[in-house]
């Protein structure tokens, strides 16, 4: 699809960007290849213009998406006015966490060009160990021992998936199709029959366990919190801008970076705002959920993998062109099974919050997880990630799982029940996946 | 591959013989040995060499069924495993997984992939089930399936459309079709809590009820069992009588006649087993369940569409190298949209049976369409048909089926307590991964 040669546009090119323009119109494999847009403009005008040719190139990455959010949020606020309260909104952010860092780690298969089936369940399975693990009746193991535990099955297992698929050459479709059948059984087996709690507040280890997810921090607190990540993360925007305009590299404008600071700090601000709001029916419950810091670990982490690291330009080589990659002396196998076990250990964390929620896990809860590798799926999709490997971004795991959890929450406060909300998420995954192909069917060239 | 002339069958044609042994992906596209054998001795020799070139068709499932009999029959207690009841039992679990494995073949072979089948198939026999109701709608039973049939295949229809037309990713869109289905199933049942039975005292309801539990008394079924063989035995041998008249390669007939021999032991077998009493003392249970020759009935119509008709060359065509195909003028489109509709078709004929199965109960536990449709791609895979499109027959899904039930069945068997759950999803994980280990390192031990 993307080797149709493309005819330059010389017309259209922002004026003064040398190279990078050359590579933007005179080649849609580099444009799709993801050639930011702040490489290319030397201004914050042509930056603008950069990113619109991009768009219309159908790179149109997370404006999608952020589309669909504006229009699922005024939708829901119309027709009813509680959906975008402070309340509601961080009960959704709640309730979309678990899609969110299941999406991150299905688009580390996706990426590759390959399928996790199994990001559900071993979801579940982690939950399950790592609520065994601080019973007190049994291991008795401190909260922190019992995560490393649960973090490491989860990682074993994806290594496993991951050798098979990468050294045996077996379709990741069917290893991680039987690995979920196998999973589902042992994590019903380690489950014990019975089910498992971690809610009696009388033992610190499943205290904290209950916090991870439903606890917050204090107003002051968060906004202490607020300002330290938002000077962090300004300064280092701030002297890697700096870095490379001192090295005579291309850089992007001030003015883009400086923007960048005050977007996130003002978006910061009204995430810590709205969560600061008092949202308990009776009592108090105020600050920031904890989930949100983690989403947001989880989130930076594998973005600074896979943007910034020789690894994550090797998994974008191999989705791109294994064939290629190979040649260019990438170790094919070595990579794809750390992508299985990145996705695995991503859905391990996901397990962590997945008991912290569910306060209790039972055989059918670890059955019902199971049906979140779908929606997993359909967040990455929707989020902006490609099924066919080589494109995408984990924040549109993060993007996709929100609307997913919009979606979910939206008509649940208007009464709908779960099976019209079924119907609705497999509209929005379809509607998701026509856009993405008629976007690129619309791209230069790619007509 | 080297050309391996030692090996080669002696006297067969020359262009067969050189397909056979220099080209693998012609050996993988299906060149039944008959072609290529003149004597049973051969026609033996042509199939071993095929097994050796990664394409060992049915025989690893069915090697995998004697084992997983065996086993069961060893560890259950009492060896309850391999009595008749049981063994009946068994078919009718696995029907379901039989005839949805069936259907998803026919999208596997095109190399797609259909993961609403589960609950499309739940939607069919919910829609049957509601219209024989009376009071209800109180349809004849033939309407009843029909509609259930064709809605399904319209449905179908709708997710090959965006297939074949946008070329979405069939993953994508049936994945979409699952969320969409599931959610529409529990409409169809009136809510999550309703059930769907049916009554056994109206005629019209229970032909739905008997189309599993039904039985036929053992004296028809001898019947009709010699009715067919007899059938199956003539048409087989005019065939090849009428090739061998007209020159065209023919099998030797040895091998028709082992054929025939085959379809009568297996066909009485399976008449022996049914006619002993699997009830009590007090109330004889004997017979061939309906649901037996449903099954052979659904695999033959796709056997024969497949493997006899122009539209099941095209899709075996589309399946090994489209741009080939549409080159050589298939409408592709076309082709995948009706794959898409027959399949959901399909697959609706398997919720009516599995709701029949049920004892004529119908409601959201009745299964999980999710877990469905993981079972089924299994039963196709583990039955021997490839993901990667062109490679699969119809009695894959089945056999597929069959052993899927079977583990099923026979973990349940074992009293292992809160063991038993877990083993059925281990056990079928555990094969499916064994067989695609093994088509996988069999191909690479073929060079291809």
């Amino acid at each position: 699809m993307s080797e149709v040669p493309v005819t330059a546009d010389p017309g259209e090119t922002p004026a003064g960007t040398g190279v990078g323009t050359a590579d933007l119109t005179l080649d849609a494999a580099a444009a799709t290849a993801d050639v930011p847009a702040e490489l290319l403009a030397q201004s914050l005008g042509q930056y603008f213009r950069a990113s619109w040719l991009r768009v219309r190139g159908g790179n149109a990455g997370v404006l999608p998406v952020l589309l669909a959010i504006v229009v699922v949020a005024v939708g829901f606020q119309i027709a009813n006015s509680k959906f975008l309260g402070a309340q509601n909104l961080v009960n959704l952010f709640e309730q979309s966490s678990i899609y969110m860092l299941l999406a991150i780690a299905e688009i580390f298969a996706l990426l590759l060009g390959e399928i996790d089936l199994s990001v559900g369940l071993v979801m579940g399975m982690s939950s399950v160990v790592v609520a065994e693990l601080v019973q007190p009746t049994g291991a008795d193991w401190p909260w922190w021992a019992a995560i490393i535990a649960a973090l490491l099955a989860s990682a074993l297992f994806g290594a496993i998936q991951g050798t098979l698929v990468a050294r045996l050459k077996m379709p990741s479709f069917i290893v991680t199709l039987g690995g979920l059948l196998i999973l589902e059984g042992v994590a019903i087996v380690v489950l014990g029959g019975s089910l498992v709690g971690i809610g009696n507040s009388h033992y610190a280890n499943e205290t904290f366990l209950y916090n991870i997810f439903w606890g917050s921090f204090t107003p002051v607190v968060s906004w202490i919190l607020l300002a330290v990540v938002v000077a962090a993360a300004g300064t280092v925007l701030w002297r890697q801008a700096a870095r490379k305009h001192r090295r005579g590299l291309e850089t992007a404008p001030r003015s883009l970076t400086a923007m960048k600071i005050v977007l996130t700090a003002a978006a910061g601000i009204v995430v810590v705002a709205l969560c600061n709001v008092n949202r308990a029916h009776a009592g108090t419950i105020e600050g920031v959920p904890f989930i949100i810091p983690i989403v947001l670990a989880v989130l930076i982490a594998s973005t600074a993998l896979l943007q910034r690291t020789r690894f994550g330009r090797y998994v974008y080589a191999i989705g791109g062109n294994p064939e290629a990659a190979r040649r260019a002396g990438v170790r094919l196998a070595v990579v794809r099974t750390w992508g299985f076990i990145l996705s695995a250990l991503i859905s391990g964390i996901a397990g962590v919050l997945f008991a912290s929620w569910q306060v209790s896990i039972t055989t059918n809860i670890i059955k019902a997880a199971n049906n979140y590798v779908l929606l997993a799926v359909a967040a990455a999709v929707i989020g902006g990630t490609s099924l066919f490997g080589g494109r995408g971004k984990t924040i549109h795991g993060v993007l996709g799982g929100l609307v997913i959890g919009a979606i979910y929450n939206g008509l649940y406060l208007l009464g709908v029940s779960s099976q019209w909300i079924d119907v609705v998420v497999a509209a929005v995954l379809i509607a998701a996946a026509v856009i993405d192909v008629l976007s690129r069917r619309g791209a230069p060239g790619q007509a | 591959m080297t050309t391996d002339h030692g090996e080669t069958p002696a006297g067969t044609t020359g262009a067969g013989t050189a397909d056979l042994t220099l080209d693998a992906k012609v050996a993988e596209a299906d060149i039944p040995p008959q072609i290529v054998a003149q004597s049973l001795g051969e026609y033996f020799r042509a199939s071993w060499l095929r097994v050796r070139s990664g394409n060992s068709g049915v025989l690893p499932v069915i090697l995998a069924i004697v084992i997983v009999a065996v086993v069961f029959e060893i560890i259950t207690p009492e060896h309850a495993f391999l009595r008749p009841s049981n063994l009946v039992y068994i078919f009718g679990l696995s029907t379901v997984y039989m005839i949805l494995a069936i259907a998803e073949t026919i999208v596997l072979l095109l190399a797609e992939v259909d993961l609403s089948v589960g609950a499309v198939a739940l939607i069919g026999g919910a829609i049957a089930f509601k219209l024989v109701q009376q009071p209800g709608p109180n349809w004849p039973w033939w309407a009843a399936i029909l509609a259930a049939l064709a809605i399904c295949g319209g449905f179908g229809a709708l997710q090959g459309a965006l297939t074949a037309l946008l070329r979405i990713p069939s993953f994508v869109v049936t994945l979409g079709g699952f969320l969409l289905f599931s959610g529409i199933l529990i409409i169809i049942l009136g809510g999550a809590d309703s059930t769907v039975s049916l009554n056994t005292d109206d005629p019209n309801q229970n032909f739905i009820y008997d189309m599993v539990q039904g039985l036929i008394t053992p004296v028809i079924g001898w019947i009709i069992l010699a009715v067919v063989v007899v059938a199956a035995g003539t048409s087989q041998w005019l065939r090849a009588a009428a090739r061998r008249r007209r020159g065209l390669v023919a099998p030797p007939p040895g091998l028709t006649v082992i054929r025939i021999a085959l379809v009568a032991i297996v066909g009485a077998a399976v008449v022996i087993i049914c006619s002993v009493n699997r009830g009590s003392t007090l109330k004889h249970v004997t017979g061939v369940p309906w649901v037996i020759p449903v099954v052979l009935v659904v695999l033959g119509a796709w056997t024969l569409v497949l493997q006899r008709t122009r539209y099941g060359r095209y899709i075996y065509a589309i399946g090994g190298n489209p741009e080939a195909a549409r080159r050589a003028g298939v409408s592709l489109p076309k082709i995948r949209i009706w794959a898409f509709a027959l399949c959901s078709a399909t697959a609706a004929l398997g919720g009516i049976l599995l709701g029949s199965f049920f004892y004529g109960e119908y409601s959201t536990n009745t299964a999980d369409p999710g877990q469905l449709v993981l079972y089924t791609v299994a039963a196709a895979v583990i039955g021997g048909v490839s993901l990667f499109g062109g490679r699969g027959k119809a009695i894959h899904g089945v056999l597929g089926g069959l052993l899927i039930g079977g583990i099923a069945y026979g973990v349940s068997l074992l009293n292992l307590g809160s063991l038993s759950t877990p083993l059925t999803y281990i056990l079928p994980g555990g094969v499916l991964l064994i067989a695609v280990l093994i088509d996988v390192q069999s191909r690479r031990g073929a060079g291809a």
